[in-house]
């Protein structure tokens, strides 16, 4: 079963899966291994580039002012890597690292235009949907069912949040009430939000749902008739313009059912902003990896990098290991794209935080060796704090190419990248930039191994 | 009493608790548990959840965190883990892998030794058949009907009879599983075409015993134990390199038993055999020697037992094997690689959840409009079969190993 590749990159999230489309885009035969799903499937859907400095409690009007202080404060920070490379002088590091992103950012929406989970917004400025809570966060781009159109510039607009009995992830009443005290502490529409509740019997019964049952419900016609003419009632009595959704659309047909709903209820119906694992997370995931297949990349589900080959300074070959089977897959490069602590690129315990795979140098998000450090000491004893957890910003360090780095500030193999949330010096769910991140350095280690494979293949 | 006495005089009071103690296998499963981050990711892909709902199939998450956790009333569970298919989805897209599908095993085992009444009756029907008969079905018992039957479908299906090698010693062991050998003998006959094509030295077991994989789903690790015996010995007898089978469940249930036991020699499905042994470039030249079947729009099944269980790259063989002969075009499935509902003996004393389950993969199918659907199972053959047939649809299905058979030269 051995095999050998261009490249092959270790995991299957939003870093893996961009790093895979755009590396075999650029003629590279790719290979993927994926051993579970990972923090992307996880996700709430939205793709976040940068919310918030850390300790900061305003955020960033547009994901090309938040880069610009990350350029300036964290030089390390992954954003700022791509500032770095050999062909950038010292004027057009921040430029740099803004146009990389946006790019990546155009990529992205591009190439997920036409499948099940198109995304709205763009670079030029943070937009901020709303969540099941009533609150809204910061981000940059988010998919299309979750679009809330003019709601919130129109002033006749009226807002009907449409709860679900029996299931429990989302109070309508709650998120109505929070909504509304935030429009009006802004004096902004929409003036007037109402909230209701209706029924859905996935299996017959209105008890214990789960998103992914309603969504695999309304993705069926008799599912979907049934829910607009419950609503079209509530949103008839209310005079509603616009109707907020839990994140239940469907999982294959969710752009056409927002478009039916609207048709059948004359108002925008939208979905809001989900707790993980939500169904938007998982469109985006299944699309992210529809993407990758149709670029020509090879999957290989069920498949754990379990170790490798090192000779001469550049990693041979990795073994795959199926449940029972195993593969040695050689390749000219490697991207490690294994996530953190979700998807498994790290591990705490008491002797410290370790890299799984290859056994790279860890340091914490101050770039001190995290390697022998208790994990506990990078947490806060507040949960929800403005600094966040700092262990959240431990991982590997790279070189401008993307590659991991050794203590003496070499890279550890001249062919191994790393991409996504298993890179060090950045909080994620401080600053608001999971995915964005994910998707720059990505893109970005893919066009270093690109640029590579060319040079070694001459 | 000191610590040591305390623990054996603790041990011998397990009995009366209804408490059965892990073994060193069954504690690496429940470690895996506690790596579970209780995201409920499983929730979302599990096909029994998908055809059924939460509310009458707990799900994964729920047997790992909270069922996996409450011995020794395992029983009061009895109702939930008895619906688990075995197809190990949860375990495959699991970020942490926990092994899920062995925590049902686990369960079940321990309900099938403190409270048997509680086993489904299906079950202890399928048990009685094993322990009396070494097979998961009573066999015929008129052995001319037998043949008879095995005649008709060599017939129907245009495939040339091969006599059973009579041989005590052999490089291969073929090794057909107990669907193929009492009930789908086409498969059974079907591998030993393809063998005798390619001039494998094989020998076929002379008294056919069933892998254990039932008795083991059903939580009956005796049973399970005294097969694989049975069967280690019969398999070393033949001093054999390799055993090739047509089973998808045979197929991943010998490869832990052989990697358990320390048997020396691997399993592999009669697919990989082919890539791996016979090779692609042989089998290309060998398919297209034959011109008379006519183009054929077929869509392929992923039996869990091979692509979750064992290696998703058996059915990558699978395609590769198809797209080399002539005339074969493979439309994929939406559904390709979702559990037919033919899993976890649920079939057994709930046909409904069964039927429920391969629902998601008929309108799959005929969603492709292939004619035909091919999978390198006997057991997803069966189960996709009946249901199609069922609905009344026109798509036929083949197991593939019957499939490639007919397509090999003659003469």
């Amino acid at each position: 079963m051995d095999f050998h590749t261009d490249l092959l990159v270790i995991g299957g999230g939003m870093a893996g899966l961009v790093a895979g489309t755009v590396a075999t885009e650029k003629g590279l035969e790719t290979v993927l291994l994926r051993k579970g799903q990972s923090a992307t499937a996880y996700s709430s859907g939205a793709v976040d580039v940068i919310g918030y400095l850390p300790e900061a409690s305003a955020p960033f009007i547009s994901p090309e002012e938040g880069l610009t202080a990350i350029a300036g404060l964290y030089p390390l920070h992954p954003y700022s890597i791509v500032g770095y490379g050999e062909d950038v002088s010292p004027e057009q590091v921040v430029d740099t690292i803004i146009s990389r992103t946006k790019t990546a950012i155009d990529w992205l929406k591009e190439h997920l235009s036409k499948t099940r989970t198109p995304l709205v917004g763009d670079f030029s400025s943070n937009i901020y949907p709303i969540t099941i809570l009533g609150t809204t966060k910061p981000t940059c781009l988010i998919q299309q069912t979750m679009y809330p159109a003019d709601l919130e510039e129109n002033e006749e607009s009226t807002l009907l949040f449409a709860g679900i009995r029996g299931f429990p992830e989302f109070n309508s009443a709650a998120a109505a009430k929070t909504y509304l005290e935030d429009r009006v502490a802004l004096s902004l529409p929409p003036r007037k939000v109402a909230h209701c509740e209706i029924r859905t019997t996935p299996f017959g019964e209105t008890l214990n749902l789960s998103q992914i049952e309603i969504a695999r419900h309304l993705d069926h016609n008799e599912g979907l008739e049934d829910f607009a003419a419950q609503l079209k009632d509530h949103t008839d009595r209310v005079g509603a313009t616009h109707v907020a959704i839990p994140p239940i659309l469907g999982l294959r047909n969710a752009v056409a059912n927002q478009t039916k709903l609207k048709d059948l209820l004359s108002a925008h119906v939208f979905e809001l902003l989900g707790f993980p694992p939500s169904v938007p997370g998982l469109r985006l995931q299944l699309a992210l990896e529809g993407i990758f297949q149709e670029s020509g990349g090879k999957m290989m589900v069920g498949h754990e990098a379990k170790s490798f080959k090192l000779k001469n300074g550049v990693v041979e070959s990795v073994l795959a290991q199926a449940p029972k089977r195993a593969a040695t897959i050689s390749a000219k490069a490697f991207i490690l794209a294994s996530g953190k602590f979700i998807g498994g690129g790290l591990t705490g315990d008491e002797n410290g935080i370790r890299e799984t795979i290859f056994g790279l140098m860890t340091v914490t998000g101050s770039y001190h060796s995290a390697e022998d450090i208790l994990p506990s000491k990078s947490t806060n004893r507040l949960a929800i704090t403005p600094e966040g957890q700092p262990v959240y910003a431990t991982g590997l360090t790279v070189d401008p190419n993307f590659r991991p780095i050794q203590e003496e500030g070499v890279e550890w193999a001249g062919n191994l990248f790393a991409a996504g949330s298993v890179l060090a010096g950045y909080n994620y769910s401080v600053e608001k930039s999971g995915l964005g991140v994910a998707l720059t350095s990505g893109y970005s280690a893919a066009l270093n191994v690109s640029d590579y494979v060319k040079e070694v293949s001459k | 009493m000191n610590e040591d006495e305390a623990f054996e005089y603790a041990k011998t009071t397990l009995k009366e608790e209804r408490i059965t103690q892990y073994s060193p296998t069954e504690q690496e499963v429940v470690k895996s548990v506690e790596s579970c981050i209780n995201c409920g990711l499983c929730i979302q892909h599990c096909p029994v959840i998908a055809a059924v709902g939460v509310n009458r199939f707990s799900g994964p998450r729920s047997i790992a965190v909270q069922l996996s956790r409450s011995p020794p009333e395992f029983w009061s569970t009895a109702d939930v883990v008895y619906l688990c298919t075995g197809c190990g989805t949860c375990k495959e897209v699991c970020p942490k892998n926990v092994n899920i599908p062995e925590v049902v095993n686990m369960i079940r085992s321990r309900i099938f030794d403190q409270r048997p009444d509680l086993v489904p009756k299906g079950l202890h029907i399928v048990r009685e058949v094993l322990t009396k008969y070494n097979l998961a079905f009573e066999p015929w018992e008129d052995l001319e009907e037998k043949i008879e039957s095995r005649d008709m479908r060599l017939e129907r299906l245009g495939l040339p009879y091969i006599e059973d090698p009579k041989l005590s010693k052999a490089d291969v062991i073929f090794y057909p599983g107990c669907q193929a050998e009492e009930r789908s003998q086409e498969v059974r006959e079907a591998a030993k075409v393809i063998l005798d094509y390619f001039d494998v030295n094989f020998a076929v077991l002379d008294e056919m015993s069933c892998c254990g994989l039932p008795s083991v789903l059903m939580g009956d690790q005796d049973t399970a134990s005294s097969l694989s015996k049975k069967l280690e010995k019969q398999v070393k007898s033949i001093e054999a390199k390799i055993v090739v089978t047509t089973c998808a469940g045979c197929t991943s249930n010998l490869s832990e038993i052989a990697e358990r036991d320390g048997w020396g020699i691997p399993t592999v499905h009669v697919l990989e055999f082919l890539a791996e042994q016979i090779g692609f470039d042989r089998l290309k030249k060998t398919f297209s020697e034959r011109a008379d079947y006519s183009d054929v729009h077929v869509s392929v099944h992923d039996p869990c037992h091979l692509i979750k269980h064992t290696s998703r790259q058996v059915m990558e063989y699978a395609l590769a094997i198809l797209r080399s002969i002539p005339g074969v075009r493979v439309t994929e499935s939406k559904a390709h690689d979702s559990c037919c509902g033919g899993g976890g003996l649920v079939a057994y004393h709930a046909s409904d959840v069964a039927n429920a389950v391969v629902k998601e993969n008929l309108e799959a199918i005929n969603e492709t409009d292939a004619e035909r659907i091919v999978t390198p199972c006997p057991l997803c053959t069966a189960q996709i079969e009946s249901n199609l047939f069922k609905t009344g649809s026109s798509v036929e299905v083949d197991d593939l190993t019957v499939f490639i058979a007919q397509r090999l030269p003659r003469g």
